[in-house]
């Protein structure tokens, strides 16, 4: 292991979820600092670490939080997206069962930033019995040692926390059909704008700040180290700190591992994960989760930042990065991905709903032999239409794999076509 | 469409029994509470998963009396119990089997699994067998990929690393257990209308974004499986 350990440092520890061994490991100072601070002033130091959304858009965290603060309509709502779906990611479920003392800590501080009085944390329904059910005993202990309600640590200041769950829908994750599923409807993404930091596009239209249980996690260690030492833990600029790099595929140890931001593909493989399992060649990495466009073995140098990813066309995502094995056609993989977007749309948008299932049962077609070249040309062409036309982007996290999966392994799919 | 029984006229009644109807109350209470005095009717989607906490699925009589308590049109709670899929719009098996087909899980093997599964209950995903005692879906991403593939009991329990030996002992197992009670309803048997996207439109009718419809063979749109 290399690198330095700020969101995992409790996680090899016995009983390391506890109030006990986090408080023993310094936890809640930060809170004790951060309340004694000016609101401002904590989002300035946010702005400077560079801290940058981890749920998949890596919107910077500070500058949303500035949008909220610039609002003068009362109340103002911080909500976190725990609604974990995205394929391949799994380390929002990790945080809240291996520290969710460590997240709530870093929720109280977000809030009192953005002068939020209840925030709420959307888990996703199946969560109900093990992540959340570990959160809602944290947030008890937190609430018993006077971390949360009324008038915390004699600051003056108050917040309550509820976590809530939903009941199965991946577009639940998009912000604002999270924030129409708080609100007890289905999860139909909002038209933008308003954003949901403005009046009128946030929960119950109040200026609400959306944000990933990562990212929150990381605002202890910037309150006790300052925004500019965090800063300076991503190998790369403007991306602050280290990231959940959540692996899995075909390589010998799987697992949320925590690296600096901008680690490449390859030093990931090779100093966390042991390399690819036995008799393994790397043939792809899907380097963001499934919406993300997929990297061949050559493109394994590529940093993991934000930036870098998307200068390359594709993106760093929620950090879920998969490493898939000569054994994999690429046709299938896709058809495989294809078949949950076309299953996950809302339907909502006319181009997502026709164009996910449609280039599902092209590529259904395709895989089970009975396809054209013309098809795989299809593909590729209406997933081109299906960009940048729809109120969220889910059809765009369709369309990125489907391109790109053609684009660069397009020998898998003429091996499977005729003509 | 989905088809759903239709209440008939009459007034709403509850579903429950003394003892369920305590349980449902408190727990209502509790959900309405974690919301601004005004905005009760959020409480919507945990109110479901309390009835289906009881009864096992949603009977239409039991979203009904969801509209009532929360004071909501019955035709929103049909429409937030037809748009997520943990809720059932029939019974399910007693014990209920999701197994993750998304990528990670499928590239570490889970359509074989699913295949082993199917034999070993005899059925298909979105079926439940005779005797109600099992029924069995594909599930999308559970956020468990590093110990694919994973599978889901009954909406809320997480078995991970599953092999084909320990699917086989889970299975024995479950088999000895009574597992959820379910309120009566339609047989067992009838495909979940969840069950998948081949039932959306026809190709043929659908020749948007300007591209030509595409050629259907008679199999075409059906996935790579047999079924």
């Amino acid at each position: 292991m290399t690198g330095p350990r700020i969101l995992t440092k409790d996680w090899d520890k016995p009983s390391g979820w506890s109030m006990e061994t986090y408080r023993q490991g310094g936890g809640y100072q930060a809170l004790e600092k951060a309340l004694k601070m000016q609101p401002q002033q904590i989002v300035d130091e946010v702005v400077k670490s560079n801290l940058r959304g981890r749920g998949g858009a890596g919107f910077p965290t500070g500058m949303k939080w500035n949008f909220v603060r610039k609002e003068t309509s009362f109340p103002k709502y911080l909500v976190v997206n725990a609604d974990e779906g995205e394929p391949g990611t799994f380390k929002d479920r990790e945080i809240l069962l291996r520290s969710p003392h460590l997240f709530i800590e870093g929720l109280i501080i977000g809030c009192f930033a953005i002068e939020c009085h209840l925030t709420y944390v959307y888990c996703r329904g199946e969560f109900r019995d093990s992540a959340m059910a570990r959160l809602d005993q944290a947030i008890e202990e937190a609430r018993a040692a006077g971390y949360i309600g009324k008038n915390i640590l004699g600051s003056g200041y108050d917040l309550e926390v509820h976590a809530v769950f939903g009941a199965g829908a991946y577009i639940c994750g998009e912000e604002t059909a999270l924030l129409e599923s708080l609100e007890g409807r289905k999860g139909y993404p909002r038209l933008k704008p308003p954003f949901p930091a403005n009046v009128g596009g946030g929960l119950f239209k109040q200026p609400t700040a959306v944000n990933n249980v990562e990212t929150l996690a990381n605002l202890p260690v910037i309150v006790t180290i300052g925004g500019d030492e965090f800063s300076r833990i991503g190998l790369v600029p403007k991306n602050g700190g280290t990231r959940l790099f959540a692996v899995s595929g075909h390589v010998k140890k799987t697992g949320v591992f925590e690296a600096p931001m901008g680690i490449t593909f390859q030093a990931l493989l090779d100093q966390y994960c042991g390399g690819m399992r036995e008799g393994s060649t790397l043939k792809g990495i899907i380097p963001g989760g499934s919406s993300s466009a997929i990297m061949t073995a050559a493109e394994a140098d590529w940093a993991s930042d934000f930036d870098t990813l998307k200068a390359k066309k594709t993106m760093a995502g929620s950090g879920a990065v998969i490493y898939l094995d000569q054994s994999v056609n690429m046709a299938h993989a896709l058809a495989n991905v294809m078949r949950f977007y076309a299953h996950e749309s809302c339907g909502q948008c006319t181009p997502c709903r026709e164009g996910t299932a449609w280039l599902s049962r092209l590529l259904d077609k395709i895989v089970a032999g009975k396809g054209e070249k013309q098809d795989v040309d299809n593909v590729h062409q209406i997933a081109r239409q299906m960009e940048m036309k729809t109120i969220c982007a889910l059809a765009d996290g369709a369309a990125m794999p489907a391109k790109s999966f053609i684009e660069k392994f397009r020998a898998d799919f003429d091996a499977l076509v005729r003509g | 469409m989905i088809p759903l029984p239709i209440r008939q006229a009459g007034p709403v009644e509850s579903p429950f029994n003394a003892e369920q109807q305590g349980r449902f109350d408190a727990g209502l209470q509790r959900a309405i509470a974690k919301y601004p005095p005004e905005r009760g009717k959020a409480a919507l989607l945990a109110a479901l998963h309390l009835v289906q906490d009881e009864l096992g699925w949603l009977p239409e009589p039991a979203m009904a009396y969801v509209a009532l308590r929360l004071d909501v049109p019955p035709a929103r709670v049909r429409e937030v119990a037809t748009f997520y899929t943990m809720y059932r719009l029939r019974p399910v098996g007693r014990h209920h089997i999701g197994i993750c087909n998304s990528v990670s899980c499928w590239a570490m093997g889970s359509e074989k699994l699913l295949a082993r599964c199917e034999d070993m209950l005899g059925i298909h995903p979105g079926e439940t067998t005779e005797d109600g005692h099992f029924s069995l879906e594909e599930v999308a991403c559970l956020a468990a990929c590093g110990n694919a593939p994973a599978m889901l009991l009954n909406n809320f329990t997480f078995v991970e690393s599953v092999t084909e030996d320990s699917l086989k002992q889970l299975i024995r197992e479950l088999r000895e257990q009574p597992g959820k009670a379910m309120a009566p309803g339609p047989l067992p048997r009838m495909p979940d209308p969840h069950a998948h996207i081949e039932k959306q439109s026809d190709p043929q009718a659908t020749g948007t974004l300007g591209m030509p419809a595409v050629a259907t063979h008679p199999e075409a749109g059906t996935t790579g499986r047999d079924r």
